[in-house]
């Protein structure tokens, strides 16, 4: 059973979920989960997946996160999108923000902790997918 | 000043908070080494060759009298009873214990400061003119807009993770001081205070010194003010995405966007922002001008003249009159005028300043300079509005504890990085080699009768020390396990209204032992070569390098 954080109704809760099989996208075919690589161009036809997981290379590799941006704001993918690979506790919050609903942690890595530091701010400087308005644009 | 909000103050306290669990989890055991490494990067903790070294971000450059009453208070709880103000504006700490570092957090937030992102690959703290809002050659005060770059880099979700680290400089007057031709992104704002919303942006991208030296190339021009973000989010995201991520040394956006041509990156770019040019980032004007206000010159009082009475000091006392000509810059207002305090002395590593310094600084800058304070890429103190009635009274203390050296620009007013002593990377010591060239060169008439000349010192090729835009550059190397020094001559950072220029290496290494001799060599050249009045550099630039060469070499050939 895979550890997982999903975003309900801007709720994130821990949730207990059958494994998903991901395809990578040589093998993949619309309906079916796809899992690409950071280092993709994302693609119209993803847009047929029944879920899209990101696979995270390194904590350090921050090109997941600009992909993510991509699917839901240039694509408008609206589906189930998960952060998985080597994803770390401390860094939940930028997958977040960046449009991942659904953060699946490797083995020896602590839910509760994750959990606890999906959001460390109450409110952040600048538009992310999870809340395009930048602080400005409340106070002026 | 930036004054913080209720919204600064909690979001660093929260950033305390985080750091501070992430500490413990890392001391019981649940973090390992190469995970906590890239948190304490990211809040300014950094490991180096003999104890941790602390980064605290001082942004643009610019701190209150409380603020720096709290470093200097830091220093002396929490460090050896001194700080080290780096090449980037900020101050750095070099023995804080790891245990200790949330508190120290937890002190700056107190002041409305931080560490954020002041190490790791992200985007570092943005820099400045040291002069800026004080200047007589600036047209708009940089500092909103650094401001407004701060806010926007601070826990960006997208590109908190970058192939490598990124800095940007930004300036708004005629003489680059920020060396905007030597980072990642350089701005040149055009434009006045008073409409910053019809301020326009050349924006350069590409540059950086390290072992690939690069100057920045233009790639935009006149970017519209309020474009600032949108457009800074493009590039930054073709960079997050195409930067290379498999060699460190090739990480820099100097290296994409060499592979890309400046013309295939500014494309690249120039498409990416097309898709979110005019999205809820682009920056109200009303932004801009609530920005702006925080930076508003205080209100000047009216000064009656002392024009009499300093020049009758200037010849009265000797070195009064030779801090005016050297370390006394013209301000805007009239009556007033921008002091830099030197922390080049011999015998004192550039930049390094004792707690009780950093204390009488913070008094003076209450006395003298409403309050202000800023830190210069030279690695000195600047007070930055001080009444040229106080200009006597403010040299008498400076000079009572070590901050009164009258060498601005001069041969002994050096950047130096802390090289062999300190830092693992180094292949050579720097910090003796700045201190056998002050002692060698002591003599202020002789540095006076030079004139401005930039040398900076670098332990190795990544260059903190900046050594290729000094007019003269030392790097250390290392030849089979000796120290040996690489000398360059001719580079300038832009600060006197050119393009940037990397400097030229004038030959085979010298050991430790001849570097001082060297230099006198060169120094000899230009004032057996000089036209009246002619700089080193102008000199340089006229008669090439190979005078200098045969200077050098001639007893070896
Ligand atoms: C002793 C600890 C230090 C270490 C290990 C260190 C390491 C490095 C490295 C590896 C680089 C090259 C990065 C690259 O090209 O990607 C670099 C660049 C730089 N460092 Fe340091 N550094 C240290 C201290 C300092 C200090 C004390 C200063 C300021 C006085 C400083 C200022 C700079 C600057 C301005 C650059 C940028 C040069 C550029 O544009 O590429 N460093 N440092
Ligand atoms: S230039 Fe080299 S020796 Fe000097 S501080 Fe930087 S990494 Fe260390």
């Amino acid at each position: 059973m895979p550890q997982l954080l999903r975003n309900v109704e801007q709720n994130w809760q821990i949730i207990d979920e059958a494994d998903t099989h991901w395809l990578a996208e040589d093998d993949w075919r619309a309906g079916e989960p796809l899992q690409v690589g950071v280092d993709s161009e994302p693609d119209r036809k993803w847009l047929d997946a029944s879920a899209i997981a990101v696979d995270f290379p390194a904590l350090t590799d921050g090109r997941g996160l600009s992909l993510a941006a991509l699917l839901r704001t240039r694509l408008y993918y609206t589906g189930d999108l998960v952060a998985r690979g080597n994803v770390h506790e401390d860094i939940v919050h930028f997958l977040a923000r960046s449009g991942f609903n659904v953060i699946e942690l490797p083995e020896g890595k602590d839910l509760n902790t994750a959990l606890k530091w999906v959001s460390p701010h109450t409110e952040y400087y600048q538009a992310s997918v999870a809340n395009p308005k930048p602080l400005f644009a409340a106070k002026n | 000043m930036y004054q913080y909000s209720e919204f600064d103050r909690s979001f660093v306290n929260q950033r305390v908070a985080h750091y501070r669990d992430q500490t413990q989890r890392y001391l019981d055991g649940k973090l390992s080494d190469d995970e906590f490494l890239q948190l304490r990067l990211r809040n300014g903790l950094y490991i180096q060759r003999l104890a941790p070294m602390l980064r605290v971000a001082v942004p643009y450059g610019t701190l209150s009298s409380k603020q720096l009453r709290a470093l200097a208070a830091i220093s002396r709880d929490y460090d050896r009873g001194y700080g080290h103000l780096s090449t980037r504006q900020n101050m750095q700490f070099n023995w804080p214990a790891l245990e200790d570092v949330p508190d120290i957090l937890q002190a700056l937030a107190d002041v409305d400061m931080h560490a954020i992102q002041t190490s790791g690959s992200c985007i570092r703290n943005v820099t400045t003119d040291q002069f800026a809002g004080a200047a007589a050659d600036e047209t708009i005060d940089p500092r909103p807009f650094c401001e407004l770059l701060r806010q926007w880099s601070t826990s960006h979700p997208e590109f908190e993770w970058l192939p490598r680290k990124f800095k940007i400089a930004v300036t708004g007057a005629a003489q680059d001081r920020a060396a905007i031709g030597v980072h990642d992104i350089g701005m040149r704002i055009y434009g006045d205070d008073e409409h910053p919303e019809d301020a326009l942006i050349d924006i350069y991208a590409g540059g950086g010194l390290g072992r690939t030296p690069v100057l920045g190339a233009l790639i935009r021009e006149k970017l519209p003010a309020k474009d600032l973000l949108t457009y800074t989010e493009a590039l930054m995201r073709v960079y997050n995405r195409y930067g290379r991520r498999d060699n460190k040394y090739k990480a820099r956006i100097k290296i994409l966007v060499r592979a890309m041509t400046p013309e295939g990156f500014k494309a690249q770019v120039d498409a990416e922002w097309e898709h979110i040019k005019d999205s809820p980032s682009t920056v109200p004007a009303a932004e801009l001008h609530r920005l702006r206000d925080f930076f508003r010159p205080p209100a000047f009082a009216q000064q009656t003249d002392v024009s009499t009475l300093l020049a009758d000091l200037r010849l009265t006392h000797r070195d009064f009159d030779r801090w005016i000509q050297h370390n006394v810059t013209p301000h805007r207002a009239d009556g007033y005028a921008v002091v830099t305090l030197s922390t080049k002395s011999i015998g004192v590593p550039p930049g390094d300043v004792s707690s009780e310094q950093i204390d009488a600084v913070a008094n003076w800058a209450d006395q003298y300079s409403y309050s202000e304070i800023r830190i210069s890429h030279e690695q000195n103190f600047v007070l930055p509005h001080v009444a040229k009635a106080n200009l006597f009274e403010l040299w008498q203390q400076a000079t009572a504890v070590g901050l009164g050296s009258f060498n601005m620009g001069l041969l002994s007013d050096m950047i130096c990085c802390p090289g062999g002593d300190y830092c693992s990377l180094a292949n050579a010591k720097s910090l003796p080699v700045a201190e056998a060239i002050q002692r060698r060169f002591a003599d202020y008439d002789f540095q006076f009768d030079l004139g401005d000349i930039d040398l900076n010192i670098s332990g190795c090729m990544n260059a903190c020390g900046h050594h290729h835009v000094g007019h003269i550059g030392i790097l250390g190397v290392d030849k089979k396990g000796q120290e040996f020094y690489q000398i360059s001559l001719g580079g300038h950072a832009g600060h006197s209204g050119e393009a940037p220029k990397l400097g030229q290496i004038v030959g085979p290494s010298v050991a430790r032992a001849e570097v001082c001799d060297v230099i006198e060599k060169i120094l000899h050249v230009y004032i057996a070569q000089r036209f009246d009045g002619e700089s080193f550099l102008g000199c340089f630039n006229r008669i090439g390098i190979d005078p200098f060469k045969e200077s050098i070499y001639a007893s070896a050939a």
